[in-house]
């Protein structure tokens, strides 16, 4: 887009730092702006899809029974191995963040916080890809797996794969994003997004439910119906998402005056609410 | 922070508050073509997330196996399911964006993200054939439902016909995929549906029979007015399923769709 093709519309277009040029146009420029989706989404589509043929060869060769010693070898430290590495992700992760965090908010500008919307919604699409693997791969393994096992040990290969990976790698992420942004962009800056909360504290709450259903399940020697009231836990708890229309409408609406100024020099609202 | 003014710490109705002439500038069309690449990517993404684990833990079972969809709960249970889902997201998209699509969206997801699971979580690993586990369809149900909103442009007379044509029609959408399932045949001088015989060939080891809430009666039979008695009771609790929902979704727009100040 040429200076002169702005003026065309009548527009004072400022001509400092622009992110869209900046990366420059075509398929090349499009993947260097959204390099964090691509290259997040491609390596969790990876692990995704490694860990699901782990479970498909592993769950019946090794995985029946909890206190067979190949359990122990092929399971356990897959259990351990993710605990560790979300553990750290997480607690590590936000450490940093805060650490990290800016100090002056008033030096932020339009373009550097429109970047860093675009760097956040980057993230959500990470996270997007996993969560559609999760829906496709993950959720009703566990109801297939249990219709054919005849009962539960211990530990379950699905429930190592969804409840100790799968669903925990989503609050490992968030949690660290959830303070990135309230760190680094004014609207968060010394406020709190409660939809945005609302998304974060509902998935991590989804962990003390595992605790639930897993004591539960030490009650019965099979599940009997995979719609029972011991995963209700579950369904209310992932209808936290339902924030997730409230803070895209959050997002749009600082973006939308960011996108403005940012490349016509004014603020698009009109009326002050 | 330049000189932008923060948004209010409440969501308020954004048609009218801003100068929508910025929409003809070619850079802020890139920006926003962006945002809406991304946003659809996001919001779909976490739209099967979230469809497939309330899906599967609140209708699952009844979805998972042909002999399970009967004439009496499965009719009740999925459009009641389906519903509740859709409510939570109907009332901000339609509000903020006018975008009738929620319905449309989540039932094609729910197609996409059930038939993948079902060909490598039943097929694959488990070994159960796609015949015996196929999911329904509900894509159409979803069509109409956005249709009855976006032609009366109304929350309230599309949360009352909406859901009542996506409760009665669930049954006759998808009378064409199971209608060779349900053909009686005779097994050990029994009758039953090609359905049950699937089921009794294909063991669910954690399904016992009498665990089974379906055609709960001392006689069943393959005509009658099970079918379209369901269909009505159906209707009417898709209805008071959605609009709960759509409140739950009004609500969490409204009053907790905001910024909170911050107590640490």
């Amino acid at each position: 887009m040429s200076e002169v093709k702005a003026a065309q519309y009548g527009y004072e277009v400022p001509t400092d730092y622009m992110e869209e040029t900046a990366a420059g146009g075509g398929l090349a420029g499009h993947l260097r702006r959204n390099r964090l989706a691509y290259i997040g989404g491609a390596l969790l589509l990876a692990v995704g899809i490694g860990i699901r043929i782990y479970q498909q060869m592993m769950s019946f060769s090794v995985g029946m029974d909890f206190y067979e010693p190949e359990f122990q070898t092929y399971w356990m430290p897959l259990l351990y191995g993710e605990v560790i590495v979300l553990g750290s992700i997480m607690v590590l992760g936000s450490i940093y963040m805060w650490m990290t965090r800016e100090k002056d908010a008033a030096s932020i500008t339009p373009e550097v916080e429109l970047k860093r919307y675009f760097t956040l919604l980057g993230v959500f699409t990470v996270l997007g890809v996993w969560a559609a693997l999760i829906g496709a791969l993950a959720v009703e393994s566990d109801a297939a797996w249990h219709q054919v096992a005849i009962r539960d040990t211990d530990f379950t290969p699905t429930h190592i794969v969804i409840f100790y990976f799968s669903l925990p790698l989503l609050t490992a992420i968030l949690i660290p994003t959830f303070i990135w942004a309230h760190t680094r962009i004014p609207a968060f800056m010394n406020r709190i997004s409660v939809p945005f909360l609302g998304v974060v504290a509902g998935i991590f709450m989804i962990m003390p439910n595992y605790g639930f259903n897993e004591w539960g399940h030490t009650f019965f020697y099979a599940e009997e119906l995979f719609a029972a009231p011991i995963h209700w836990g579950f369904v209310v708890l992932g209808w936290s998402l339902f924030f997730l229309g409230p803070l895209a409408v959050q997002l749009i609406q600082r973006m939308a005056q960011l996108i403005s100024v940012v490349t016509t020099g004014r603020d698009c609202m009109i009326a002050d609410r | 922070m330049a000189n932008i003014a923060l948004p209010a710490p409440r969501i308020t109705d954004a048609s009218g508050h801003y100068d929508l002439s910025i929409l003809d500038n070619p850079r802020a069309r890139s920006y926003y073509r962006r945002f809406d690449g991304i946003l659809i990517i996001v919001l779909f993404s976490f739209l099967a997330l979230g469809i497939s684990i309330h899906y599967a833990l609140t209708a699952g079972d009844w979805d998972y196996w042909i002999d399970w969809r009967d004439r009496r709960w499965w009719p009740l249970v999925t459009p009641l399911s389906l519903m509740m889902f859709i409510g939570g997201f109907v009332y901000p998209i339609w509000k903020a964006f006018r975008l009738p699509v929620i319905a449309t969206a989540v039932t094609t997801l729910l197609c996409l993200v059930s038939w993948v699971s079902r060909y490598f979580n039943f097929g694959q690993f488990t070994d159960f054939p796609l015949s015996f586990t196929f999911p329904s369809t509900y894509i159409g149900l979803g069509v109409i439902f956005d249709s009855v909103l976006i032609m009366t442009r109304s929350l309230l007379i599309s949360a009352i016909v909406g859901p009542f044509l996506f409760g009665a029609l669930i049954w006759p959408l998808n009378w064409p995929l199971f209608a060779a399932s349900k053909v009686p045949v005779e097994y050990s001088g029994t009758l039953v549906s090609v359905a049950d015989l699937m089921g009794y060939q294909y063991i669910r080891t954690t399904t016992p029979e009498y665990l089974r809430i379906i055609e709960e009666s001392t006689l069943r039979t393959f005509g009658g007015s099970v079918t379209p008695l369901t269909a009505v009771f159906s209707a009417f609790v898709a209805v008071i399923g959605y609009s709960l929902f759509l409140l739950l979704g009004a609500a969490l727009y409204n009053f907790a769709g905001r910024y909170a100040r911050r107590i640490i």
